[in-house]
């Protein structure tokens, strides 16, 4: 899949990638790693008739021994930078819309779908990128409610009722 | 004879009211989907995955290939009005495509497309209906270590293809295996990192991880940085290219749908790599190559033809061979095992309704896609006015749905927002999702045919040499995995010489 970053203007400098590739590429290590551990507790089985723990370890062992590569290939190997220029990068966004994410599903068996999706659309295009209250509430009772009539009504879909029976 | 029977059972199946009906769907949110950036095939086949347990498995597979297809027809709207490609597939048609609407031919630009995508997705038809039967015959010829042997050179050729690094597309078709394992082991009934979970004992389940590495991170993406849209402000008349445009064009077509069908078949092709070759052929064999990147009308007919070509194309090696060409076959095979139903070989034989459905419903959709994008450009040209601000809590909330909706598990919401997390990561690190995903659709069938083939030669790795079609299968995965080294020490050695 290409990511069509072009688009959005990003400017590395061939440090910082060089930087990034050997962060990256320890955090896959380590987790190749804690796969092979893990698949040693596992039956490994032989050759003739491999266990469920074969794949497992052939798998880690992969994934060790490329980030290792990888690793490597950060110190030694020049890495081109992306030329585009940049505008200064929101992480704040991401930040809202993943706890957002993470509050609703921990509320919508509690409030229910209908409340708890209202809220979190609220939530969405108000805070995020704001929109206009008018906009921010019609959009969000709109949206709750086609994707309730969608799911639940048309395709007979269970979705959470709630503590409050809605 | 038999070709005639097959093309008759093909649309006696796909004409019918519910297939027809979720065929017209599937090309209409493809369309728009394709229209919008931010939200591409993988995602929202993925999101409306859980709906097709509702209908029957021949509608479902129709509507979402008619989405995947679709996506390529609407991707060229914005790559040439707005020059941001709405699908990966249509970024090359910006190259040309947005260079005419910049000199007043938006209109011929708009209609080669969708005139060249029709033409290609039509040849792309009759090549399958001429082709799978065949290849679905030899395919029964394979064995575990054929099966084997054919999949791992699928996601090596991926990783070969891939845009970036290839190590890293290894790195990642490491960790897709790695995640394919989780759960109860279907032979032993081991659990292998359940971590005492009941919901990872079914194994991490398709759709939160695809919808998390595809659609949640691409949201995440897109929410760091503000995209500006810059519409060309022009009036869009004229969809009919003129006799000349036909004349540049029509060769370039023809080409670019047989390239594009023959990469979209190679399991790791695709149609991205479809448009980007079928474009570079294009240039290399032109009499003018310096007009492309300058309004040359092939630089738009030649990929439109070629992505979707390639689109149909992937769909030879699932329904006659069992094996996804690529991470959106890996969903649609997805679909079909959900409801019982085995891609492969025997699929021709067991349910020949969904196999010549599908084909006949292909032939339907480019029809309707062409009757979509012309007339109702002014539709999507208003569509893309639509702020991202507006459409992206729409995409999350479908998302979560999506995941919640087909176990009415909240646990597995939470596994798509962490492949979110992770995917994010992956994209700012340039790591693909799409050998990920590969590896992790295709990791049952790969062990299940690792492990018969051990059992059958007694634990010799040999077999996979012993067996002609396997050692062809080995010897091409061997040459792909190790011709960039080879490469590089060549140059190196060269260098070394020339010093």
């Amino acid at each position: 899949m290409v990511d069509c970053s072009f688009a959005r203007n990003r400017n590395r400098t061939g440090k910082e990638m060089k930087r990034r590739m050997r962060n990256s590429s320890l955090v896959w290590a380590a987790l190749g790693s804690f796969i092979c551990v893990e698949s040693f507790y596992m039956p490994l089985g032989s050759w003739r008739d491999p266990g469920p723990g074969f794949l497992c370890l052939g798998s880690g062992i992969s994934l060790t021994i490329l980030s290792l590569i990888c690793y490597v290939q950060s110190w030694t190997v020049d890495q081109e930078p992306v030329p585009l220029p940049l505008p200064r990068p929101r992480s704040r966004n991401l930040v809202y819309a993943v706890a957002a994410l993470v509050i609703y599903t921990a509320c919508l068996e509690i409030l229910g779908f209908r409340v708890a999706t209202f809220l979190l659309l609220l939530f969405l295009f108000r805070c995020i990128e704001p929109q206009k209250w008018g906009v921010a509430v019609g959009g969000s009772a709109l949206t709750t409610g086609i994707s309730y009539a969608l799911f639940e009504m048309w395709l007979k879909t269970p979705l959470p009722k709630g503590l409050m029976g809605f | 004879m038999e070709v005639l029977s097959n093309i008759y059972l093909s649309f006696s199946v796909a004409m019918q009211m519910e297939n027809l009906f979720y065929c017209f769907l599937g090309v209409l949110i493809g369309t728009l989907i394709g229209v919008l950036p931010g939200l591409g095939p993988a995602a929202t086949i993925s999101i409306l995955f859980p709906l097709t347990l509702k209908i029957s498995p021949t509608a479902g597979v129709i509507m979402l290939a008619g989405i995947y297809y679709g996506a390529q027809y609407g991707g060229s709207t914005t790559s040439i009005l707005v020059n941001i490609p709405g699908e990966a597939a249509s970024v090359v048609t910006c190259l040309d495509g947005y260079q005419m609407a910049r000199q007043g031919r938006a209109g011929p630009a708009l209609g080669m497309a969708a005139f060249a995508s029709f033409i290609a997705g039509s040849l792309a038809t009759l090549f399958i209906v001429l082709i799978a039967p065949p290849l679905a015959r030899f395919s029964l010829k394979f064995g575990p270590p054929e099966y084997f042997a054919l999949m791992s050179l699928g996601l090596i050729l991926l990783t070969y293809l891939s845009s970036g690094s290839m190590l890293k597309a290894l790195m990642m078709a490491s960790l897709g295996i790695f995640l394919g394992t989780i759960g109860v082991d279907p032979i032993s009934g081991y659990e292998r990192l359940t971590f005492g979970s009941y919901t990872l004992m079914d194994g991490l389940g398709l759709v939160p991880v695809i919808m998390g590495i595809f659609g949640i991170s691409e949201v995440l993406i897109n929410l760091e940085q503000s995209i500006k849209r810059d519409l060309y402000k022009t009036h869009i008349s004229q969809l009919f290219p003129n006799l000349r445009d036909w004349k540049d064009s029509i060769p370039a077509i023809l080409r670019g749908s047989t390239v594009g069908f023959l990469l979209g078949a190679l399991p790791g092709g695709g149609a991205i790599l479809a448009s980007f070759a079928s474009y570079a052929i294009e240039k290399k064999i032109s009499r003018e190559p310096e007009r492309f990147g300058k309004g040359a009308i092939k630089g738009v007919a030649a990929p439109e033809s070629a992505n979707n070509a390639a689109s149909q194309g992937g769909f030879i090696p699932l329904l006659s061979m069992g094996i996804p060409a690529n991470a959106i076959m890996a969903i649609l095979m997805g679909v079909l095992m959900i409801h019982g139903i085995r891609p492969g070989p025997l699929l021709m034989k067991q349910h020949p309704e969904v196999f010549w459905g599908v084909i006949g419903s292909m032939y339907i959709g480019n029809w309707m896609l062409l009757v979509l994008n012309l007339p109702l450009i002014g539709i999507w040209v208003k569509i893309l006015k639509i702020p991202y601000a507006i459409l992206f809590p729409l995409i999350l909330l479908f998302c979560v749905i999506g995941s919640y909706s087909l176990n009415n598990n909240l646990v597995e919401v939470g596994i798509m927002i962490v492949f979110g997390v992770v995917g994010y990561f992956m994209k700012k690190h340039d790591y693909e999702g799409a050998p990920l995903i590969l590896a992790f659709v295709l990791c049952p069938l790969i062990e299940n045919a690792l492990r018969q083939s051990l059992m059958m030669s007694h634990g010799k790795f040999t077999i996979f040499l012993e067996r002609p079609i396997s050692l062809g299968f080995v010897a091409l995965s061997a040459f792909l995995l190790f011709s960039p080294l080879l490469r590089e020490v060549g140059k190196r050695v060269g260098a070394g010489l020339r010093t």
